[in-house]
């Protein structure tokens, strides 16, 4: 029945169904746009158990991830989600960062280790970042509450509240739209880990930056997502035309998840709106979770088991931002409803 | 406990040669192909066309058409959405 769907895919040279390639698009949008990654190791996978042909899947992916972003991008700035200052020093710590991870996998690639230490990395990385950002949750409201016991000892003994520490070496940088003033050795720093992390572990970088926004360089939620996309913008527009270049874009397939993914990525930005920095910190966190229990899977060479679980994942998160965000759309309403109802009496 | 260790060792170990395979076959390089543009027609056509005729030209429109058709949709999701009432604006950042 749904055969009625299948496009001609002219560099793939075969027949795919139309209806998938837009629903991939359109929950990976989502994704991207409520936690600003790319999002490719959902895509990669999801094709592939379609039967895409996976000479195809990561070009045609990244320039998907290109189109998506500046739909996501242009929201999030609407938003005042994007530090601009932030984003470019990023990209530019970044580059660097990522060949110096790719010049280590190329040394570890001659020692014949390559293939472990980065799988076990990816692991480590994922899972380790997953879990402290669970317990970063769980803590929040203790967290809090010692804060702010110590603020009002130090009220009542007249004294400065206790400084927050960090690394305040020269030149300092200040971020207005993130509201941050930081050492820019310690920006340059994140960002060239970031990189590194992402060039060793040969992957986008989305789901790293994101929490490193936030944790080392102490950005809001919801510009981390923003800003983080706005780098992603970068690197997927150089992905998708270095992958033309190789042959590796299958235009017509990518034309169409981007169709998905452009609406997809309205609604997950649309969706920060209404949940909360730790809610989104939340869901993040569970995601990753899964995603490495996909890699872990992989190692096993279950490859099928994982890819079904990064895809069921991938929906079952994409489901919970939607609702998440009908929920908060319905409640603003209801809010405004009253709110007119009291100015008219 | 000393058990589980030798299990997970060698769980490490017999995956080494298989994620090995992995590392290795993630490197991308350019597809020497030609695609036959004979029964080929309209859009399909020509983009089958500037792929065996030049592939740089190929890579360039690709990346222009994502871009356009990303900015495209934007443009109109965002009017949609506007229709709806969930229209975008700057928000306050909560944690």
């Amino acid at each position: 029945m749904l055969d009625i769907f299948n496009v001609y895919l002219p560099i793939a040279e075969m027949q795919f169904n139309a209806l998938i390639l837009v629903a991939i698009g359109f929950s990976v949008g989502v994704l991207g746009g409520f936690f600003g990654v790319g999002g490719a190791w959902v895509v990669t996978p999801a094709l592939n158990i379609f039967g895409f042909p996976m000479a195809y899947a990561i070009g045609t992916d990244l320039a998907h991830i290109f189109g998506k972003s500046i739909v996501a991008t242009a929201k999030h700035r609407k938003m005042g989600n994007v530090d601009m200052k932030l984003g470019l020093l990023s990209i530019v710590g970044s580059v660097i960062g990522v060949e110096i991870g790719a010049q280590n996998v190329m040394w570890l690639t001659r020692l014949g280790i390559a293939g472990p230490v980065v799988r076990y990395l990816y692991m480590v990385l994922l899972f380790g970042l997953g879990i402290y950002m669970l317990y970063d949750y769980a803590t929040k409201d203790k967290r809090a509450a010692a804060q702010a016991a110590k603020v009002a000892e130090a009220a009542r003994a007249e004294l400065a509240p206790p400084a927050r520490k960090s690394w305040n070496l020269p030149p300092m940088m200040h971020f207005p739209t993130s509201g941050i003033t930081i050492s820019f050795w310690t920006v340059s720093g994140v960002f060239l880990f970031t990189g590194w992390l992402s060039g060793l572990l040969g992957v986008g970088g989305g789901f790293i930056r994101m929490p490193a926004l936030i944790y080392l360089i102490g950005c809001p939620t919801a510009i981390a997502v923003g800003t983080d996309l706005f780098s992603v913008l970068f690197s997927g527009a150089y992905g998708c035309f270095t992958y033309g270049i190789k042959g590796r874009v299958e235009i017509i397939a990518a034309v169409l998840m981007l169709c998905g993914a452009a609406i997809g990525a309205q609604i997950g930005v649309t969706a920060v709106k209404y949940i909360r920095g730790y809610g989104i910190r939340l869901l993040f966190a569970i995601m990753i979770i899964l995603a490495g229990s996909s890699v872990a899977l992989k190692q096993f060479n279950l490859t099928t088991a994982a890819s079904w679980v990064v895809m069921c994942a991938a929906l079952g998160m994409c489901l919970v931002i939607m609702v998440k965000l009908w929920n908060g759309f319905k409640k603003e309403q209801a809010e405004k409803a009253a709110y007119a109802g009291k100015g008219g009496a | 406990m000393k058990r589980l260790l030798v299990i997970i060792s060698n769980l490490i170990l017999l995956s080494g040669p298989s994620t090995l395979v992995w590392a290795a076959a993630e490197k991308a390089e350019a597809l020497q192909k030609k695609i036959d543009v004979t029964k080929l027609s309209g859009i399909n056509y020509f983009f089958a066309s500037w792929y065996n005729d030049n592939m740089w030209l190929y890579a360039i429109i690709v990346t222009v058409l994502m871009g356009v058709v990303g900015m495209l949709i934007a443009l109109v999701a965002d009017i949609i959405l506007k229709m709806i009432g969930m229209e975008t604006h700057k928000i306050e950042h909560h944690e």
